[in-house]
Protein backbone atom coordinates (compact mmCIF):
# COMPACT_ATOMS: atom_id res chain seq x y z
CA UNK A 1 0.00 0.00 0.00
CA UNK A 2 1.56 3.83 -1.40
CA UNK A 3 1.27 6.34 1.19
CA UNK A 4 -1.02 7.70 -1.28
CA UNK A 5 -3.24 4.87 -0.60
CA UNK A 6 -3.06 5.41 3.20
CA UNK A 7 -3.66 9.44 3.37
CA UNK A 8 -6.29 8.32 0.77
CA UNK A 9 -8.28 5.26 2.79
CA UNK A 10 -7.64 7.81 6.30
CA UNK A 11 -9.67 10.84 4.41
CA UNK A 12 -12.14 8.17 3.57
CA UNK A 13 -13.20 7.33 6.85
CA UNK A 14 -12.86 10.85 7.75
CA UNK A 15 -15.62 11.68 5.58
CA UNK A 16 -17.75 8.64 6.25
CA UNK A 17 -17.30 9.40 10.52
CA UNK A 18 -18.00 13.05 9.83
CA UNK A 19 -21.46 12.44 8.36
CA UNK A 20 -22.52 10.44 11.27
CA UNK A 21 -24.73 12.07 14.00
CA UNK A 22 -22.26 11.10 17.18
CA UNK A 23 -19.34 13.91 15.24
CA UNK A 24 -18.53 16.90 17.91
CA UNK A 25 -16.77 19.83 17.69
CA UNK A 26 -13.58 17.87 18.90
CA UNK A 27 -13.40 15.70 16.06
CA UNK A 28 -13.87 18.18 13.36
CA UNK A 29 -10.88 20.17 15.29
CA UNK A 30 -8.96 17.18 15.28
CA UNK A 31 -9.74 16.69 11.71
CA UNK A 32 -8.65 20.29 10.86
CA UNK A 33 -5.79 19.01 12.48
CA UNK A 34 -5.02 16.48 9.99
CA UNK A 35 -6.08 18.08 7.44
CA UNK A 36 -3.38 21.29 8.07
CA UNK A 37 -0.51 19.00 8.45
CA UNK A 38 0.07 18.54 4.53
CA UNK A 39 -1.12 19.67 1.42
CA UNK A 40 -1.54 16.29 0.29
CA UNK A 41 -4.11 15.68 2.76
CA UNK A 42 -6.32 18.32 1.48
CA UNK A 43 -5.85 17.48 -1.38
CA UNK A 44 -6.77 13.56 -0.86
CA UNK A 45 -9.92 14.93 1.37
CA UNK A 46 -10.89 17.84 -0.72
CA UNK A 47 -11.28 15.76 -3.73
CA UNK A 48 -13.14 12.61 -2.41
CA UNK A 49 -15.20 15.24 -0.15
CA UNK A 50 -16.45 17.22 -3.78
CA UNK A 51 -17.03 13.81 -5.77
CA UNK A 52 -18.54 12.19 -2.25
CA UNK A 53 -21.30 15.40 -2.63
CA UNK A 54 -21.53 15.18 -5.91
CA UNK A 55 -22.92 11.91 -5.55
CA UNK A 56 -25.62 13.16 -3.22
CA UNK A 57 -27.42 13.89 -6.40
CA UNK A 58 -28.92 10.18 -6.21
CA UNK A 59 -30.85 10.87 -3.46
CA UNK A 60 -33.09 12.87 -5.67
CA UNK A 61 -34.45 9.54 -6.91
CA UNK A 62 -35.69 8.50 -3.73
CA UNK A 63 -37.17 5.14 -3.99
CA UNK A 64 -35.85 5.20 -7.79
CA UNK A 65 -33.30 3.17 -6.87
CA UNK A 66 -33.15 -0.27 -6.66
CA UNK A 67 -31.67 -2.10 -3.60
CA UNK A 68 -28.75 -3.74 -4.49
CA UNK A 69 -30.04 -7.99 -5.15
CA UNK A 70 -27.00 -9.97 -4.55
CA UNK A 71 -26.18 -12.68 -2.27
CA UNK A 72 -27.49 -12.66 0.79
CA UNK A 73 -24.88 -10.72 3.07
CA UNK A 74 -26.40 -11.50 6.30
CA UNK A 75 -25.46 -14.36 8.61
CA UNK A 76 -28.19 -13.78 10.87
CA UNK A 77 -31.55 -13.39 8.94
CA UNK A 78 -33.71 -13.32 11.42
CA UNK A 79 -32.31 -10.81 13.48
CA UNK A 80 -31.81 -9.16 9.75
CA UNK A 81 -35.75 -9.30 9.38
CA UNK A 82 -35.95 -7.81 13.08
CA UNK A 83 -34.05 -5.26 12.23
CA UNK A 84 -35.57 -3.54 9.15
CA UNK A 85 -38.85 -4.21 11.03
CA UNK A 86 -37.51 -1.98 13.66
CA UNK A 87 -35.92 0.28 10.84
CA UNK A 88 -39.94 0.51 9.18
CA UNK A 89 -41.62 1.23 12.11
CA UNK A 90 -39.33 4.33 12.97
CA UNK A 91 -39.55 5.62 9.41
CA UNK A 92 -43.33 5.79 10.25
CA UNK A 93 -42.92 7.72 13.25
CA UNK A 94 -40.63 10.12 11.70
CA UNK A 95 -42.97 10.35 8.60
CA UNK A 96 -46.16 11.18 11.43
CA UNK A 97 -43.50 14.36 12.73
CA UNK A 98 -43.14 15.35 9.01
CA UNK A 99 -46.79 15.74 8.29
CA UNK A 100 -47.68 17.52 11.68
CA UNK A 101 -44.89 20.28 11.18
CA UNK A 102 -44.87 23.48 10.18
CA UNK A 103 -43.53 22.24 6.22
CA UNK A 104 -46.71 23.11 4.72
CA UNK A 105 -48.07 20.70 2.09
CA UNK A 106 -45.55 19.15 0.40
CA UNK A 107 -46.03 19.08 -3.51
CA UNK A 108 -45.61 15.81 -5.18
CA UNK A 109 -42.11 16.30 -6.93
CA UNK A 110 -40.14 17.29 -4.54
CA UNK A 111 -40.68 15.31 -0.71
CA UNK A 112 -39.59 16.85 2.24
CA UNK A 113 -36.60 16.24 3.75
CA UNK A 114 -34.96 16.74 7.19
CA UNK A 115 -31.03 17.03 8.36
CA UNK A 116 -29.81 17.67 11.73
CA UNK A 117 -26.75 18.44 13.60
CA UNK A 118 -25.77 17.94 17.10
CA UNK A 119 -23.97 20.27 19.58
CA UNK A 120 -20.56 21.10 18.09
CA UNK A 121 -21.72 19.10 14.79
CA UNK A 122 -21.17 20.51 11.01
CA UNK A 123 -22.82 18.73 7.88
CA UNK A 124 -22.84 19.59 3.73
CA UNK A 125 -25.45 18.83 1.66
CA UNK A 126 -25.75 18.45 -1.87
CA UNK A 127 -29.33 19.98 -2.75
CA UNK A 128 -30.97 17.79 -6.23
CA UNK A 129 -30.82 21.79 -7.61
CA UNK A 130 -27.40 21.68 -7.42
CA UNK A 131 -26.81 24.43 -4.38
CA UNK A 132 -25.09 23.32 -1.42
CA UNK A 133 -25.70 23.72 2.23
CA UNK A 134 -23.75 23.26 5.19
CA UNK A 135 -25.11 23.06 8.69
CA UNK A 136 -23.44 24.54 11.45
CA UNK A 137 -23.73 23.28 14.88
CA UNK A 138 -26.65 22.25 16.94
CA UNK A 139 -29.53 22.88 13.97
CA UNK A 140 -32.05 21.32 12.64
CA UNK A 141 -33.75 22.66 8.78
CA UNK A 142 -35.85 20.56 6.59
CA UNK A 143 -35.83 20.86 2.80
CA UNK A 144 -37.89 20.42 -0.30
CA UNK A 145 -36.17 21.02 -3.82
CA UNK A 146 -37.65 20.07 -6.56
CA UNK A 147 -38.73 21.67 -10.53
CA UNK A 148 -41.80 23.14 -9.21
CA UNK A 149 -40.30 25.02 -5.59
CA UNK A 150 -37.19 25.27 -3.51
CA UNK A 151 -37.73 25.62 0.13
CA UNK A 152 -35.65 25.74 3.10
CA UNK A 153 -37.01 25.67 6.84
CA UNK A 154 -34.50 26.44 9.33
CA UNK A 155 -36.24 25.32 12.31
CA UNK A 156 -33.39 25.73 14.87
CA UNK A 157 -29.81 26.84 14.30
CA UNK A 158 -27.24 27.71 11.68
CA UNK A 159 -26.90 27.20 7.76
CA UNK A 160 -24.52 28.46 5.05
CA UNK A 161 -26.33 28.56 1.29
CA UNK A 162 -24.73 28.60 -1.85
CA UNK A 163 -27.73 28.61 -4.45
CA UNK A 164 -27.50 27.44 -7.81
CA UNK A 165 -29.04 29.68 -10.54
CA UNK A 166 -32.68 29.29 -11.27
CA UNK A 167 -34.24 30.96 -13.50
CA UNK A 168 -38.15 31.86 -12.40
CA UNK A 169 -37.48 29.51 -9.49
CA UNK A 170 -36.95 31.63 -5.95
CA UNK A 171 -34.71 29.84 -3.22
CA UNK A 172 -36.57 30.59 -0.36
CA UNK A 173 -35.62 30.26 3.23
CA UNK A 174 -37.84 30.42 6.04
CA UNK A 175 -36.77 31.01 9.44
CA UNK A 176 -39.54 31.73 12.07
CA UNK A 177 -40.41 35.62 11.68
CA UNK A 178 -38.60 35.90 8.94
CA UNK A 179 -38.59 34.68 4.88
CA UNK A 180 -35.26 35.06 2.71
CA UNK A 181 -35.86 35.06 -0.73
CA UNK A 182 -32.53 34.64 -3.81
CA UNK A 183 -31.97 33.69 -6.97
CA UNK A 184 -28.66 32.59 -7.06
CA UNK A 185 -25.94 33.54 -4.12
CA UNK A 186 -23.93 32.70 -1.28
CA UNK A 187 -25.49 33.70 2.36
CA UNK A 188 -26.02 32.38 6.03
CA UNK A 189 -29.07 32.12 8.12
CA UNK A 190 -28.69 31.86 11.34
CA UNK A 191 -31.78 31.23 13.73
CA UNK A 192 -32.23 31.90 18.04
CA UNK A 193 -35.95 31.91 18.77
CA UNK A 194 -37.36 34.67 16.79
CA UNK A 195 -34.07 36.22 16.33
CA UNK A 196 -32.86 35.61 12.65
CA UNK A 197 -29.50 36.94 11.46
CA UNK A 198 -28.29 37.08 7.78
CA UNK A 199 -24.76 37.57 6.00
CA UNK A 200 -24.52 37.99 2.80
CA UNK A 201 -21.25 36.79 1.06
CA UNK A 202 -22.21 37.67 -2.62
CA UNK A 203 -24.98 38.15 -4.89
CA UNK A 204 -28.65 39.48 -3.15
CA UNK A 205 -30.74 38.44 -1.32
CA UNK A 206 -34.11 39.81 0.30
CA UNK A 207 -35.52 39.35 3.64
CA UNK A 208 -39.52 39.84 4.97
CA UNK A 209 -41.32 39.86 7.88
CA UNK A 210 -43.78 37.32 7.64
CA UNK A 211 -46.08 38.83 10.07
CA UNK A 212 -46.31 42.10 7.46
CA UNK A 213 -45.78 41.31 3.91
CA UNK A 214 -46.37 44.56 2.63
CA UNK A 215 -43.59 46.43 0.66
CA UNK A 216 -41.70 48.25 2.20
CA UNK A 217 -41.43 46.55 5.21
CA UNK A 218 -38.72 43.83 3.18
CA UNK A 219 -34.82 44.69 3.59
CA UNK A 220 -32.67 44.00 0.46
CA UNK A 221 -29.35 42.59 1.19
CA UNK A 222 -26.03 42.77 -1.06
CA UNK A 223 -22.61 41.09 -0.71
CA UNK A 224 -20.83 42.25 2.67
CA UNK A 225 -23.98 43.56 4.14
CA UNK A 226 -25.07 41.47 7.66
CA UNK A 227 -28.85 42.11 8.87
CA UNK A 228 -30.02 41.27 12.68
CA UNK A 229 -34.22 40.98 12.67
CA UNK A 230 -35.88 40.91 15.80
CA UNK A 231 -39.58 41.59 16.64
CA UNK A 232 -40.85 44.03 14.16
CA UNK A 233 -37.17 46.15 13.72
CA UNK A 234 -34.76 44.82 11.19
CA UNK A 235 -31.14 46.31 11.69
CA UNK A 236 -29.02 46.42 8.56
CA UNK A 237 -25.19 46.95 8.22
CA UNK A 238 -23.58 47.65 5.24
CA UNK A 239 -20.27 47.62 3.88
CA UNK A 240 -19.21 45.05 6.32
CA UNK A 241 -17.27 42.23 4.32
CA UNK A 242 -14.71 42.21 7.46
CA UNK A 243 -17.85 41.31 9.48
CA UNK A 244 -19.64 38.65 6.99
CA UNK A 245 -15.88 36.74 6.70
CA UNK A 246 -15.31 36.93 10.46
CA UNK A 247 -19.45 35.60 10.77
CA UNK A 248 -18.65 32.62 8.44
CA UNK A 249 -15.88 31.51 10.34
CA UNK A 250 -17.52 28.68 11.25
CA UNK A 251 -17.02 26.91 8.29
CA UNK A 252 -13.31 26.62 8.79
CA UNK A 253 -14.12 25.23 12.20
CA UNK A 254 -13.46 28.88 13.86
CA UNK A 255 -14.61 31.29 16.00
CA UNK A 256 -13.62 34.81 14.78
CA UNK A 257 -13.71 38.04 17.29
CA UNK A 258 -12.83 41.11 16.89
CA UNK A 259 -13.38 43.74 19.45
CA UNK A 260 -16.14 40.89 21.17
CA UNK A 261 -16.87 41.15 25.07
CA UNK A 262 -16.14 37.64 26.91
CA UNK A 263 -19.52 36.82 27.25
CA UNK A 264 -20.73 37.36 23.93
CA UNK A 265 -17.31 34.97 23.37
CA UNK A 266 -18.26 32.76 25.88
CA UNK A 267 -21.76 32.43 24.35
CA UNK A 268 -20.34 31.53 20.94
CA UNK A 269 -18.23 28.20 22.42
CA UNK A 270 -21.34 27.40 24.34
CA UNK A 271 -23.00 26.69 21.23
CA UNK A 272 -20.51 24.16 20.01
CA UNK A 273 -19.27 22.53 23.13
CA UNK A 274 -20.76 20.24 26.07
CA UNK A 275 -17.92 21.59 28.18
CA UNK A 276 -19.75 24.96 29.16
CA UNK A 277 -18.41 27.84 30.17
CA UNK A 278 -20.04 30.72 32.58
CA UNK A 279 -18.70 33.60 33.19
CA UNK A 280 -19.12 34.07 37.00
CA UNK A 281 -18.54 37.92 37.36
CA UNK A 282 -19.54 41.23 35.59
CA UNK A 283 -15.89 42.54 35.56
CA UNK A 284 -14.37 39.32 33.43
CA UNK A 285 -17.52 39.55 30.98
CA UNK A 286 -16.78 43.22 30.06
CA UNK A 287 -13.32 42.19 29.11
CA UNK A 288 -12.94 42.55 25.01
CA UNK A 289 -11.64 39.77 23.13
CA UNK A 290 -9.48 39.20 19.60
CA UNK A 291 -8.36 36.72 17.80
CA UNK A 292 -9.37 33.37 16.03
CA UNK A 293 -9.94 30.12 17.93
CA UNK A 294 -11.03 26.29 17.38
CA UNK A 295 -14.80 26.13 17.85
CA UNK A 296 -14.61 22.92 19.17
CA UNK A 297 -12.03 23.53 21.37
CA UNK A 298 -13.52 25.31 24.62
CA UNK A 299 -10.86 24.15 27.17
CA UNK A 300 -7.95 25.63 25.22
CA UNK A 301 -9.91 28.71 24.72
CA UNK A 302 -10.79 28.98 29.05
CA UNK A 303 -6.48 28.19 29.16
CA UNK A 304 -5.69 31.22 27.23
CA UNK A 305 -7.51 33.28 28.95
CA UNK A 306 -5.92 32.18 32.07
CA UNK A 307 -2.95 32.54 30.72
CA UNK A 308 -3.37 35.19 28.74
CA UNK A 309 -5.54 37.52 31.09
CA UNK A 310 -5.25 36.06 34.55
CA UNK A 311 -8.44 34.47 35.38
CA UNK A 312 -8.92 32.09 37.45
CA UNK A 313 -10.51 28.60 35.79
CA UNK A 314 -12.82 26.41 38.13
CA UNK A 315 -14.29 22.87 36.64
CA UNK A 316 -17.51 21.67 37.99
CA UNK A 317 -20.11 19.42 37.07
CA UNK A 318 -19.15 19.72 33.22
CA UNK A 319 -18.82 23.36 33.23
CA UNK A 320 -15.71 25.56 33.49
CA UNK A 321 -16.26 28.99 35.75
CA UNK A 322 -14.32 31.44 34.69
CA UNK A 323 -13.71 34.57 37.28
CA UNK A 324 -11.51 37.28 38.12
CA UNK B 1 -1.65 33.85 0.52
CA UNK B 2 -4.58 32.55 -1.04
CA UNK B 3 -6.95 31.06 2.01
CA UNK B 4 -8.26 27.65 2.05
CA UNK B 5 -11.78 28.22 1.56
CA UNK B 6 -10.64 29.74 -1.90
CA UNK B 7 -8.14 27.51 -2.59
CA UNK B 8 -10.43 24.60 -1.95
CA UNK B 9 -13.19 26.52 -4.63
CA UNK B 10 -10.72 26.45 -7.44
CA UNK B 11 -9.55 23.29 -6.93
CA UNK B 12 -13.02 21.43 -7.05
CA UNK B 13 -14.08 23.95 -9.49
CA UNK B 14 -11.47 24.09 -12.15
CA UNK B 15 -8.99 21.22 -11.11
CA UNK B 16 -11.07 18.23 -10.81
CA UNK B 17 -12.78 18.52 -13.55
CA UNK B 18 -9.52 18.31 -15.97
CA UNK B 19 -8.81 14.78 -13.72
CA UNK B 20 -10.13 12.69 -17.06
CA UNK B 21 -8.30 14.09 -19.23
CA UNK B 22 -4.86 14.59 -16.17
CA UNK B 23 -5.12 10.67 -16.08
CA UNK B 24 -5.63 9.90 -19.60
CA UNK B 25 -2.14 11.91 -20.16
CA UNK B 26 -0.17 10.46 -17.32
CA UNK B 27 -1.43 6.63 -18.39
CA UNK B 28 0.39 7.83 -22.41
CA UNK B 29 3.40 9.07 -20.90
CA UNK B 30 4.05 6.62 -17.81
CA UNK B 31 4.25 2.91 -18.66
CA UNK B 32 3.76 1.95 -15.26
CA UNK B 33 0.01 1.32 -14.88
CA UNK B 34 0.50 0.85 -10.75
CA UNK B 35 1.68 4.53 -10.50
CA UNK B 36 -1.07 6.46 -12.03
CA UNK B 37 -3.18 6.92 -9.03
CA UNK B 38 0.27 8.02 -6.42
CA UNK B 39 1.44 10.42 -9.75
CA UNK B 40 -2.11 12.05 -10.00
CA UNK B 41 -2.16 13.05 -6.28
CA UNK B 42 1.88 14.39 -6.12
CA UNK B 43 0.41 16.70 -9.15
CA UNK B 44 -2.59 17.49 -7.19
CA UNK B 45 -0.60 18.46 -3.99
CA UNK B 46 1.88 20.41 -6.15
CA UNK B 47 -0.78 22.30 -8.24
CA UNK B 48 -2.47 23.35 -4.70
CA UNK B 49 0.96 23.87 -3.13
CA UNK B 50 1.80 26.66 -5.69
CA UNK B 51 -1.76 27.91 -5.94
CA UNK B 52 -1.17 29.04 -2.56
CA UNK B 53 0.71 32.07 -3.52
CA UNK B 54 -1.86 33.10 -6.02
CA UNK B 55 -4.44 31.39 -8.39
CA UNK B 56 -3.38 30.90 -11.69
CA UNK B 57 -4.99 32.55 -14.40
CA UNK B 58 -5.50 29.79 -16.61
CA UNK B 59 -5.17 26.26 -14.92
CA UNK B 60 -5.45 23.83 -17.40
CA UNK B 61 -2.07 25.20 -18.69
CA UNK B 62 -0.70 25.53 -15.06
CA UNK B 63 -2.19 21.97 -14.42
CA UNK B 64 -0.13 20.60 -17.67
CA UNK B 65 3.10 22.06 -16.74
CA UNK B 66 2.99 20.74 -13.39
CA UNK B 67 2.25 16.81 -14.69
CA UNK B 68 4.77 17.34 -17.58
CA UNK B 69 7.79 18.66 -15.10
CA UNK B 70 6.62 16.24 -12.70
CA UNK B 71 6.50 13.22 -14.67
CA UNK B 72 10.02 14.06 -16.09
CA UNK B 73 11.16 14.73 -12.66
CA UNK B 74 10.18 11.33 -11.80
CA UNK B 75 11.22 9.59 -14.98
CA UNK B 76 14.91 11.29 -13.91
CA UNK B 77 15.02 9.82 -10.81
CA UNK B 78 13.81 6.00 -11.79
CA UNK B 79 16.12 3.94 -12.64
CA UNK B 80 13.88 1.97 -14.93
CA UNK B 81 12.60 3.94 -16.96
CA UNK B 82 14.09 4.51 -20.34
CA UNK B 83 15.64 7.95 -21.23
CA UNK B 84 13.21 8.15 -24.60
CA UNK B 85 10.47 9.24 -22.05
CA UNK B 86 12.03 12.01 -20.62
CA UNK B 87 12.98 13.34 -24.43
CA UNK B 88 9.45 12.64 -25.50
CA UNK B 89 8.41 14.22 -22.61
CA UNK B 90 10.64 17.25 -22.64
CA UNK B 91 9.69 17.38 -26.46
CA UNK B 92 5.72 17.56 -26.03
CA UNK B 93 4.54 20.87 -25.20
CA UNK B 94 0.82 21.42 -26.71
CA UNK B 95 -0.77 20.80 -23.03
CA UNK B 96 -3.79 18.66 -22.28
CA UNK B 97 -5.55 20.46 -25.72
CA UNK B 98 -4.94 17.98 -28.01
CA UNK B 99 -6.81 15.71 -26.20
CA UNK B 100 -10.67 15.83 -26.15
CA UNK B 101 -12.62 18.66 -24.89
CA UNK B 102 -14.39 18.05 -21.62
CA UNK B 103 -18.01 18.45 -22.39
CA UNK B 104 -19.55 20.49 -19.18
CA UNK B 105 -22.12 18.08 -17.72
CA UNK B 106 -25.66 18.96 -16.61
CA UNK B 107 -27.30 17.72 -13.58
CA UNK B 108 -29.18 14.71 -15.31
CA UNK B 109 -25.75 13.71 -16.87
CA UNK B 110 -24.57 14.03 -13.44
CA UNK B 111 -27.25 11.84 -12.18
CA UNK B 112 -26.59 9.36 -14.64
CA UNK B 113 -22.55 9.20 -14.18
CA UNK B 114 -23.90 8.57 -9.99
CA UNK B 115 -26.04 5.84 -11.01
CA UNK B 116 -23.53 3.77 -13.50
CA UNK B 117 -21.37 4.49 -11.17
CA UNK B 118 -22.98 3.10 -8.12
CA UNK B 119 -24.39 -0.33 -10.47
CA UNK B 120 -20.35 -0.86 -10.83
CA UNK B 121 -20.03 -1.51 -7.11
CA UNK B 122 -19.87 -4.77 -5.84
CA UNK B 123 -23.26 -5.89 -4.48
CA UNK B 124 -22.66 -5.32 -0.49
CA UNK B 125 -20.35 -2.25 -0.98
CA UNK B 126 -23.74 -1.09 -3.00
CA UNK B 127 -25.82 -1.47 -0.95
CA UNK B 128 -24.10 0.11 2.18
CA UNK B 129 -23.63 3.52 -0.17
CA UNK B 130 -27.33 3.41 -1.52
CA UNK B 131 -28.66 3.25 2.44
CA UNK B 132 -26.44 5.88 2.80
CA UNK B 133 -27.09 8.15 -0.15
CA UNK B 134 -30.33 7.17 -0.73
CA UNK B 135 -32.19 6.32 2.34
CA UNK B 136 -30.31 8.59 4.30
CA UNK B 137 -29.10 6.21 6.96
CA UNK B 138 -26.25 6.24 9.77
CA UNK B 139 -23.90 4.25 10.41
CA UNK B 140 -25.45 2.19 12.95
CA UNK B 141 -28.69 2.04 11.26
CA UNK B 142 -27.06 0.57 8.06
CA UNK B 143 -25.32 -1.97 9.92
CA UNK B 144 -29.01 -3.06 11.73
CA UNK B 145 -30.83 -3.12 8.66
CA UNK B 146 -27.93 -5.35 7.20
CA UNK B 147 -27.12 -7.17 9.86
CA UNK B 148 -23.50 -6.55 9.81
CA UNK B 149 -21.17 -5.20 12.10
CA UNK B 150 -20.70 -0.96 12.23
CA UNK B 151 -17.09 -1.68 11.38
CA UNK B 152 -17.44 -3.32 8.07
CA UNK B 153 -20.14 -0.80 7.29
CA UNK B 154 -17.54 2.02 7.58
CA UNK B 155 -15.04 -0.19 5.65
CA UNK B 156 -17.38 -1.00 2.97
CA UNK B 157 -18.49 2.56 3.00
CA UNK B 158 -15.12 3.85 2.02
CA UNK B 159 -14.32 1.39 -0.35
CA UNK B 160 -17.45 2.09 -2.15
CA UNK B 161 -16.66 6.30 -1.71
CA UNK B 162 -13.23 6.00 -2.94
CA UNK B 163 -14.60 3.95 -6.23
CA UNK B 164 -17.90 6.33 -6.72
CA UNK B 165 -15.89 8.74 -6.51
CA UNK B 166 -13.53 8.11 -8.94
CA UNK B 167 -15.96 7.22 -11.06
CA UNK B 168 -17.55 10.22 -10.53
CA UNK B 169 -14.00 12.30 -11.97
CA UNK B 170 -14.19 9.99 -14.99
CA UNK B 171 -12.44 6.90 -13.90
CA UNK B 172 -13.18 3.08 -14.50
CA UNK B 173 -14.36 2.91 -10.14
CA UNK B 174 -13.03 0.34 -9.48
CA UNK B 175 -12.84 -1.21 -5.99
CA UNK B 176 -9.26 -1.49 -4.82
CA UNK B 177 -8.67 -3.99 -1.80
CA UNK B 178 -5.58 -4.26 0.20
CA UNK B 179 -6.37 -7.11 2.54
CA UNK B 180 -8.47 -9.26 0.22
CA UNK B 181 -10.94 -8.95 2.96
CA UNK B 182 -15.08 -9.02 3.04
CA UNK B 183 -15.86 -7.01 -0.05
CA UNK B 184 -14.70 -10.03 -1.94
CA UNK B 185 -15.28 -9.52 -5.80
CA UNK B 186 -13.82 -7.00 -7.84
CA UNK B 187 -16.47 -4.43 -10.43
CA UNK B 188 -15.61 -4.93 -14.32
CA UNK B 189 -14.63 -2.07 -15.83
CA UNK B 190 -17.66 -0.67 -17.52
Amino acid sequence: MSARDRIEETAAAWLVRQEDPAWTGADQAELQEWLDRSMAHKAAYWRLEHGWRQADRISALGGGVRPAVGPNWSSRPILALAASLIAALALGVVLLVQAGSSTGSAQPDAAVRQAVTPVGGQRRLALADGSRVELNTDTDLRYAIGRERREIWLERGEAFFEVARAPGLPFVVHAGPRTVTVLGTRFSVRREGDRVSVAVLEGRVRVDEDADPAPGRSATLVGGDLAIAQGTSTLLTGNSAERVHDALGWRRGMLIFSQSTLADAVAEFNRYNRVQLIVADPAAAEIRIGGSFHAGNARAFARLLRDAYGLRLKEQDGSILISS
Amino acid sequence: MVDDFALNRWFCGEVLPLERVLTAFIHRNWRVEADLADLRQEIYERALMGARSGLPQHTRAYLYTIARNHLINRAKRAQIVSIDLVADLERLDDGFDRLSTERVLDARDELRRVQRGLEALPPRCREVVRLRKVEGLSTREVAQRMGIGTDTVEKQMTLGMRALVDFMLGGAGRVRRHDGGACGRKAVRP
